[in-house]
């Protein structure tokens, strides 16, 4: 590993971490599935499925990554696999659904590891039958969110390579997808933003009436103790 | 060790019979004890005797026992009593006079013959009242009263030396015939009245009588006082505790209505904070996404007090961003259960791409929806509110109407009652207007 130079400023009294970076590394996590078609004979299964973590972007992960860490469900023979190389993926037969803990660990230790957690999907919604034999893809978006990284931590993020000569590709369009929960999220809020100022106005003059009310009332109740019937 | 042999079920050596004397150690070491206090010792506990006990008796810190003897006697056991250590006293049948008797009659009784010639044990408690006595010349000068004559007054000092100014007793044996009938209140103001005078008058001759003041109104008026509370009916008492309860009620009510107004304020400044803020943070967005890489670090999530604090995340190290859209558990599962509806009313995922935009306003907008529903309810608060005051009114000056002004669709005029059901449907088309339009499900949940 190539030795860096640590700058003054971020000596052990920054406890290591540089203070105020901080560097996002999207990835995308999920299982695609196939059915076989029929239940297999010798053990009932029905499914092939894969399940794994893969950079958002063009890079090499495992610049960064030290290892994946899949914890399948304990009815398999070795539910812990453990990859060190990309691709982090497990492929494995089944017929049932379960969640999957995705352990992310990094190569600085002080880094602690990151959990997922995912649902492994084999069914389609629906009861369409014709559907499944397509393949299906369960596949999520997320940001890994390195606050203040240390400094090894930082060179390793900032030098990555990418992991592909060709275009990289993934089964989803998150782009567009991104895109479009924006604008939902935006307009949604400008609604409720509208009705807040709305109700917020109903509220104030209710409360302006209110006060109009008690003044009137209390005049009410001093003009009847004075017997003189003058109001409003 | 006692204990341990309990539960092991060993048979225990026999317990020696048990005394106060082996706890403590016999009375006159414990008197010596008491005397040389000073002396802290550590007291042992007895064979035998189990470990809870013995520490009620004696704990460690101070060392004498909390619980102190009572007796002297021979322990948990009866004993025989211990007779004729001492010498016998002689007793003799001998005679006695009383001094309180006047007559000076002689009796017998058994007594001591240490005791013989010595007075009569109960003689001291032959206490009499000093009753003020008074010359003609001093009643002339000083003591004359209005309503009361001078026979009257002898009568009365009389009573009081009879009966040792038990007044109760003196107004019963009170001469009804000669004189006119006198209350307990009456009597003890004449009676101090003289006293208080003779004192002045003869000054130090009588030292010993200190001036009370008798306050004779106060008196009659607390002895009438009582007698009303004594003489109350069954009705008035259930009246009376009637009435106390409403009281509380509308107290409890007064004070509950001040907290609503209170909270109300709160919001409403809230609220027009948070629009402000809004302000300031829509141009943050934009520069953050340029500097993709080593970005100043900012609060990305700046909600207001009301609606919902989401964790900001600062802290040093690795995490995933979904993690920041999670709900905090201190958010009530009523609101949690609101949020989702409106979430699926206005076709929103429940779970949008955790991108650091998308995180920041989908945040912002499920704190929005906690406070428009508070505002809600805080209206729907105040119109209740509206509609007791206009019946209040009403009742007050009949036939006269105020308007209620209402947001723009409100009819000035027109009652709350029409007002009210008119915003609710209004309220209701807003949301039936947002829900409507297509909305892009999305594939990802599915």
């Amino acid at each position: 590993m190539m030795a860096t130079a640590v700058p003054p400023e971020f000596g052990p009294d920054a406890g290591g971490r540089l203070k105020g970076v901080t560097v996002i590394k999207p990835i995308i996590y999920g299982n695609v599935a196939r059915h076989f078609g029929k239940k297999r004979e010798e053990d009932g299964h029905t499914h092939q499925w894969t399940v794994y973590v893969k950079p958002y972007n063009n890079e090499d992960m495992s610049g960064y990554v030290k290892k994946v860490h899949f914890k399948l469900h304990d009815s398999y023979s070795n539910p812990n696999r453990v990859h060190t190389k990309p691709p982090y993926e497990v492929t494995e037969t089944g017929w049932g659904e379960f969640e999957i803990v995705i352990k992310i660990y990094f190569h600085d230790p002080n880094e602690r590891p990151v959990t997922l957690y995912h649902i492994l999907k084999l069914f389609h919604q629906g009861t369409d039958m014709a559907l499944s034999k397509k393949t299906l893809v369960s596949e999520f978006y997320e940001e890994i969110v390195f606050q203040d990284p240390t400094q090894y931590m930082q060179h390793l993020l900032n030098n990555v390579q990418p992991i592909t000569m060709g275009t990289h590709k993934h089964e989803t369009d998150f782009e567009e997808k991104k895109v479009k929960s924006l604008q939902n999220i935006l307009n949604a809020k400008a609604k409720i933003k509208s009705e807040i100022t709305d109700v917020k106005e109903k509220l104030k003059v209710a409360k302006e009436t209110i006060a109009k009310f008690k003044e009137e009332i209390s005049k009410a109740q001093s003009g009847n103790m004075a017997e003189s019937p003058s109001l409003v | 060790m006692g204990d341990v042999q309990d539960i092991l079920g060993l048979e225990r050596p026999p317990t020696p019979e048990l005394t106060k004397e082996a706890i403590l150690g016999s009375s006159d070491k414990l008197k010596k004890k008491q005397m040389q206090m000073s002396t802290p010792k550590v007291s042992k506990r007895p064979e035998g005797m189990p470990r809870e006990v013995f520490a009620l008796l004696c704990n460690d810190s101070k060392g004498v026992p909390p619980v102190f003897p009572t007796d002297t006697g021979q322990g948990y056991k009866q004993m025989k009593a211990k007779l004729g250590m001492r010498k016998v006293r002689p007793w003799k049948w001998m005679p006695f006079t009383n001094p309180a008797r006047t007559d000076g009659a002689v009796f017998h009784h058994w007594r001591r013959v240490a005791d013989e010639g010595k007075e009569y044990p109960f003689a001291k408690f032959n206490k009499k009242v000093p009753v003020p006595t008074y010359t003609d010349d001093e009643y002339n000068q000083h003591l004359q009263a209005q309503g009361w004559t001078r026979e009257e007054t002898n009568h009365l000092i009389d009573l009081a030396k009879r009966f040792d100014l038990r007044f109760l007793v003196m107004r019963d044996r009170w001469d009804k015939e000669k004189f006119s009938e006198r209350s307990v209140e009456d009597l003890k103001e004449r009676y101090y009245s003289v006293r208080t005078i003779l004192g002045k008058v003869k000054g130090t001759s009588s030292a010993d009588v200190k001036p009370y003041g008798f306050d004779a109104d106060h008196e009659r008026r607390r002895k009438e006082q009582l007698k009303r509370l004594y003489e109350r009916t069954q009705k008035e008492i259930e009246e009376e505790q009637t009435l106390v309860t409403e009281y509380r009620r509308i107290e409890a009510r007064k004070k509950e209505r001040d907290k609503k107004t209170q909270d109300l304020q709160k919001l409403i400044t809230a609220a027009d904070n948070q629009s402000e803020s809004r302000r300031i943070e829509k141009k943050l967005p934009k520069k953050k996404l340029q500097q993709q890489l080593a970005r100043p670090r900012i609060d990305s999530v700046t909600v207001e007090s009301t609606g919902i604090k989401f964790p900001d995340m600062k802290g040093s190290g690795v995490s995933v961003r979904s993690q920041r859209m999670k709900m905090p558990t201190n958010v009530g599962q009523k609101k949690i259960k609101g949020v989702e509806q409106l979430l699926q009313e206005l076709g929103v995922e429940s779970n949008p791409m955790p991108t650091e935009e998308i995180c920041n306003h989908f945040n912002e907008l499920r704190s929005d929806m906690v406070l428009l529903h508070e505002l809600k309810t805080a209206y729907s608060t105040c119109e209740f509110e509206l509609q007791t005051l206009r019946h209040q009114y009403e009742a007050l000056c009949p036939g006269k109407v105020i308007d209620i002004p209402m947001t723009s669709e409100g009819q000035p005029g027109s009652s709350t009652e029409t007002d009210g059901g008119k915003l609710k449907t209004n309220l209701a088309e807003i949301i039936d207007v947002v829900g409507s339009p297509g909305t892009p499900t999305s594939s990802h949940l599915n």
